[in-house]
């Protein structure tokens, strides 16, 4: 008896007969996603929702504005914007993009090429995928771009309204870096940029990123605001940091489901959420990168601003070499009062007077810790080095190290060092009146 | 006491009647004389040097034709024995490649990660005597991330297992451009581990992989070396679906062998039971070791690891104190850093003695070990080669006894010595276009590069699978081809070598505050292994399960110390879902097709260190598993036993008895693992089955529900002996035993018939206890109404 594959397939995978447990809780899974999407949506996107049960399907270019393009390899579809200067983004406009400083983008790339460019030879890109998991499975249905021009933001967003124009769409993306110099991502160090280079890969065709500086916002967000974050994710930092609150933005998981369901049902209505996210990950990006420089900038060091911030700044400029920046920010914060994080501050500052061999500025900074709180470990035991190593004053370090055993908590670690400290400075004393 | 040597051993027992009396055969098997030729004129200087400082004056003839090969670009396969310089034929062609040409590549696919460690010392110390600037990295799960990127880019032999390849580094290929643009020789080693459900996965990921160098323009050279298997050629024909040299004449020399088949004796006549296996292993292991003979003992279960090491353990503590290490089990489940050091101790003679499940059949390095004992026939006349060869495999004179057990397969070669050392090793078969497997790798190659039209990959209709793709949303199509469309990772999908890629892990609650993982289990043992209440053993330390949690794939136990182990009871029904061919053989109806498997563990029972006394039961309540397989079946109509002068459970009795002749004949008759292949006995429509196990034998209604039927009658059941693949999709046996059904048949009723037992034993339809007294008896009357 001959069967067809897809009767024998059905039969082995038990289909035609009953569920698989994986399959219920897949359903199960599914609709926990959608209660939790429909509990997060604001008015506008259950209207949408409703809407788009009785309406006709809806063109692309009804719901997007922009236009098919044609190249050598095919066409695909291109949607522009332009953000205005005066346009606000949460707690900013626009305009202030165009001071992102790039001396101190480099500062937080890591990459000293970024300060010889300019911010108009800057790509900012973000994609939205098929999947997260990875690999060469995962494509890039839209790839979003963002440059600063003529005052203003313009975003490009690249759609593949089908697998088959990637190569066209990526040729175009190609061309379009041609003009640019950097980067500028989100975890597309990790996620984005990787992707596109498989992409380029797998299409033949050479990829335009290889070796570009590339300032990957990511890793400065953690460093500087993670101690205050939840978690290191865009949507957070834009509502968190920049004060931007989205309205009915749609949830990244939901994202590769809705392109199945457009290259399913061609109803561009699914999309008009996923464009919209992807424009605004990009303005977000700028903005926040504005955000980032001006964090390690001391010209934008003001009392308002954020101790723990600032303290993060300092420590990646001192990181950095940029030792001048990192001491008029550590000034400005200890000089905040008495603290947890203008003690911190001090800290660090007397601490980078040390290494720098600015010993009079260190040792007044502990003087006066000392003279704030006579229990400070740190400022006695720094005092008690600097007495005994460079002052050649064994009997102050002595008395510094016995000042700190009164208030150190008995057989604890700290304890112990100090104990230890204590009886070689006695052994030093003892052979110095010998 | 002085020392024995192995042969003023050998020549002492075989001088005790009571050894010499049981031994079946034989066999020794004299040194030969090695055969060699000159390096060829193309290897580099240096190469010749540190080959040459090794001793190497000359290659073996096998590694000179080998090479010779390979430098012609021609795929090879190199069968010789352990021991005869294998590695060097593919080390030669690689790394002489890479210094006539830096920037190419290779590939080295083991089957396990501990063979691929073994493999990188040995490569490591040959590229270190070169001097030479090759990269040779391990890419395996063990592999940190941070290590990953410089080895996809500077690695020139990657040593990787199939498993790796197939969920690692062929989805993520794109980042192995530069392996991928430049990959000269792909080497597998062990082949003939690739066979059944694990060999059908490998031929997938292998069309996987050339698809991926096709897209990278590039064809790889093949060279594979395998155990002494009888169709290596066309094995490797067919996983890599491409011609293949076969170099299968050693030139290596051996030293001297002694093989001996010891079947022990008979303790009651009318029940047919010997006595267990497990007891002369464990004598002339005991004195082996004591001897200061190095020894390894194979058993054919990770039960009887334990059981064994601790008896061993037990003989060798009343002798006088002895180091923890002196005698150890070694399997899988063991945690790697265990395994390593059993390794090591091995190599250093710090383990004197060591008993085996078949983990360290393969190419393992354990260094010389002297003397071998089997404990049962390993299955295959190939793995029972393999096993003897791990000791001797250098030099001096070894020993390998192989002990039979008490049931067909064992007492048909302590019966007929010469059959087993005249026949020729076991066939490796794949069914690569399984369905399901096909399926799973079609998913895994369309995430790697998308399909286009007219693309080949197995025998089925390519287009129909990407179709039906297509459809369940899993493809997209477009023009002609078809692109991955869905959010997973196909790969992760599916393990190479079980159906399910879940373990248990098993975790040491005896210290309250420090829970310690001791052991991991994949997911079907299990349900066998852990259950709640079972003894679990580690290195003969046995561990309670208190909990099998299902939910979080954890079992937990604690130590303790009883004088009884665990065995599980399962019971399986089997319901015909399609006939895809019927005969009349007689008055038997004989088919094959698709069936529904649903097992269940029912319960365990407690047997006795020792004496194997079953000393207690207990229920377990775990969910059932469902498969749906291949099966070759046949039923006796009600009406021919209805004639017979029997009651309804004898009936039974008799037809657990001749299943449980054909089970083990059928295995033999496939040349399979007797595991590959399962058996049970049901009605045909599903609805009656017979649960045995426990000593308990009757038919019930299903298997969730387990109830007995006090209404139903033997005249009611048309029974159904199944004979079933032990993989989801099938395996492809069932069709053969359909067409080899009657000498199948024959050969169960000579079995039988010429049985010297009273009622029936573990040689014939099973043993008493469990098939009653009357099955042997029964058995053959059907049989004869069947004539």
């Amino acid at each position: 008896m001959i069967m067809n594959v897809r009767d024998r397939l059905n039969r082995l995978t038990g289909e035609a007969e009953k569920r698989e447990k994986t399959e219920i809780r897949e359903e199960i899974l599914t609709l926990r996603r959608r209660i939790d999407a429909i509990m997060a949506r604001k008015p506008r996107s259950s209207a949408y929702k409703c809407q788009n049960r009785y309406a006709v399907t809806r063109v692309l270019e009804d719901v997007i504005h922009g236009s098919e393009i044609c190249n050598d390899y095919g066409t695909f579809y291109v949607s522009r914007s332009v953000a205005e200067g005066s346009d606000s983004h949460g707690c900013r406009t626009i305009s202030e993009i165009g001071g992102l400083n790039m001396n101190h983008a480099a500062l937080l790339a890591a990459d000293e090429r970024i300060a010889r460019s300019d911010l108009e030879r800057g790509l900012f890109i973000d994609t939205e995928t098929t999947g997260l998991s990875g690999g060469t499975g995962t494509t890039a249905f839209l790839i979003g771009l963002g440059w600063w021009e003529n005052g203003s933001f313009v975003t490009e967003q690249i759609f593949l309204r089908d697998f088959s124009e990637e190569t066209a769409a990526l040729v175009f993306l190609r061309e379009t870096a041609a003009k640019r110099e950097f980067l500028i991502t989100f975890n597309g160090k990790a996620f984005d940029i990787g992707l596109l280079s498989t992409r380029f890969i797998l299409n033949r065709q050479r990829d335009p990123f290889i070796g570009l500086p590339h300032l990957d916002l990511l890793f400065p967000s953690r460093r500087l605001l993670g101690h205050r974050l939840e978690n290191s994710r865009l949507v957070t930092l834009e509502e968190q940091i920049l004060d931007f609150r989205r309205r009915g933005d749609i949830p990244g998981y939901e994202i590769p489901g809705r392109y199945f369901d457009w290259l399913g049902r061609k109803d561009a209505a699914v999309l008009e959420d996923v464009f919209l996210h992807n424009r605004l990950d990009i303005i977000s990006m700028a903005v926040l990168a504005v955000h980032l420089a001006e964090l390690v900038d001391p010209a934008f060091c003001r009392d308002e601003s954020n101790d723990a911030d600032l303290i993060a700044a300092s420590r990646l400029l001192i990181e950095r070499g940029e030792l001048d920046s990192a001491m008029i920010i550590l000034k400005a914060t200890a000089d905040k009062g008495c603290g947890r994080f203008s003690f911190e501050a001090k800290k660090i500052l007397s601490l980078l007077y040390k290494r720098c061999g600015q010993w009079k500025r260190a040792v007044a900074m502990w003087e006066e810790m000392i003279d704030k709180n006579p229990g400070d470990f740190f400022a006695l035991t720094e005092m008690a080095k600097w007495c005994e190593h460079r002052a050649d004053e064994l009997e102050r370090a002595t008395s510094l190290v016995k000042q700190a055993l009164q208030y150190a908590e008995e057989s604890s670690e700290l304890c112990k060092i100090l104990v230890h400290r204590h009886n070689r400075l006695l052994r030093k004393l003892r052979r110095a009146r010998q | 006491m002085a020392k024995l040597t192995m042969d003023e051993w050998l020549a002492r027992k075989k001088n005790q009647r009571h050894f010499s009396d049981n031994i079946m055969a034989v066999k020794n098997i004299s040194a030969s004389e090695g055969k060699f030729v000159p390096y060829p004129e193309w290897i580099d200087s240096r190469f010749k040097a540190v080959l040459e400082a090794r001793g190497y004056g000359k290659l073996y003839s096998h590694q000179g034709s080998a090479i010779g090969f390979v430098r012609q670009e021609q795929n090879v396969i190199l069968v010789t024995p352990t021991a005869s310089g294998k590695t060097l034929c593919y080390n030669i062609p690689v790394l002489q490649n890479i210094l006539e040409a830096p920037e190419s590549r290779a590939l080295y696919l083991f089957p396990t990660k501990a063979l691929a460690q073994d493999q990188m010392h040995e490569i490591h110390s040959l590229v270190s005597e070169l001097g030479a600037d090759i990269g040779t990295y391990t890419y395996d799960g063990d592999t940190p991330d941070d290590a990953r990127q410089a080895i996809r880019k500077k690695g020139h032999i990657v040593v990787t297992n199939p498993d790796m390849l197939h969920a690692g580094i062929l989805p993520h290929h794109t980042k192995w451009q530069k392996l991928f643009t430049n990959l000269k020789y792909v080497v597998i080693d062990e082949l003939h581990v690739y066979r059944g459900i694990f060999g059908s996965h490998f031929t997938n990921v292998i069309r996987r992989l050339l698809r991926i160098c096709r897209f990278y323009n590039h064809e790889p050279v093949f060279i594979c070396c395998s155990a002494t298997v009888a169709n290596p050629k066309e094995h490797a024909e067919r996983l890599l679906e491409r011609p293949v040299v076969l170099i299968d004449e050693s030139g290596a020399p051996r030293a001297k062998r002694t093989f001996i088949l010891y079947n022990p004796p008979v303790v009651n006549r009318e029940l047919g039971i010997r006595q267990s296996a497990l007891t002369p292993a464990r004598k002339m292991a005991s004195e082996l070791i004591k001897n200061g003979i190095q020894s390894i003992i194979f058993t054919t279960s990770r039960l009887n690891v334990e059981i064994l090491t601790k008896y061993l353990k037990d003989i060798l503590k009343k002798w006088g104190p002895i180091d923890e290490q002196f005698v150890t089990g070694y399997r899988g489940g063991y945690l790697p850093n265990l395994r390593r050091k059993i390794e090591e101790g091995l190599r250093n003679r710090r383990v004197m003695g060591v008993v085996s499940t078949n983990a360290l059949e393969l190419g393992i390095d354990i260094g010389d070990l002297e003397a071998c004992i089997m404990v049962g026939y390993p299955g295959s006349v190939a793995s029972t080669w393999q096993q003897a060869g791990r000791a001797g495999r250098r030099r001096g004179h070894s020993l390998a006894v192989m002990v039979a057990r008490s049931n067909p397969m064992d007492q048909f070669i302590a019966d007929n010595p010469e059959y087993f050392f005249s026949q020729s090793p076991e066939h490796c078969r794949v069914n690569p276009d399984n369905l399901l497997i096909l399926l799973h790798h079609v998913k895994s190659a369309a995430f790697e590069l998308p399909f286009q039209k007219g693309e080949k990959f197995g025998i089925e209709p390519l287009e129909e699978l990407l179709d039906y793709l297509h459809e369940k949303g899993v493809l997209h199509r477009v023009d002609d081809r078809w692109h991955w469309a869905a959010e997973s990772y196909p790969a992760d999908e599916i393990s190479l070598r079980s159906i399910n890629p879940e373990n248990v892990v098993i975790v040491d609650t005896t210290n309250r505050g420090n829970h310690k993982v001791i052991a991991e289990i994949d997911w079907d043992s299990a349900f066998t292994a852990v259950h709640d209440e079972a003894i679990y053993m580690v290195e003969s330390q046995q561990y309670h399960v208190d909990k099998f949690d299902l939910e979080r794939k954890k079992a937990y136990v604690r130590k303790v110390d009883v004088d009884y182990f665990t065995d599980a009871m399962t019971y399986t029904n089997v319901r015909v879902i399609d006939t895809f061919d019927t005969r009349r053989n007689k008055r038997i109806i004989v088919e094959h097709g698709e069936v529904q498997v649903v097992r269940k563990v029912v319960g365990y029972k407690k047997i006795k260190f020792y004496t194997s006394e079953n000393v207690g039961y207990g229920d377990v309540s775990l969910p059932e598993k469902d498969m749906h397989t291949t099966s070759y079946w046949f039923t006796v109509p009600r009406d021919i036993l209805a004639d017979l002068p029997f009651t309804r459970e004898d009936i039974i009795d008799g037809m657990n008895g001749l299943a449980y002749g054909v089970h083990h004949l059928a295995a033999m008759l496939l040349m399979s693992d007797i595991h590959d292949i399962d058996c049970c006995i049901g009605d045909k429509s599903g609805e009656w089955f017979v649960q045995s196990g426990g000593g308990r034998r009757v038919i019930t209604e299903s298997a969730s529900k387990g109830l007995e039927d006090e209404t139903m009658r033997a005249g009611d059941f048309d029974p159904t002996v199944f004979v079933f693949d032990a993989y989801p999709g099938g395996i492809g046996f069932s069709e053969l035993l359909f067409n080899e059904h009657d000498q199948l048949l024959t050969s169960v009723r000579n079995l039988i018939e010429g049985c010297p037992c009273a009622f029936g034993c573990p040689t014939c339809v099973g043993p008493t206890l469990e098939v009653g007294l009357k099955a042997k008896k029964v058995a053959l009357s059907i049989l004869d109404k069947l004539k």
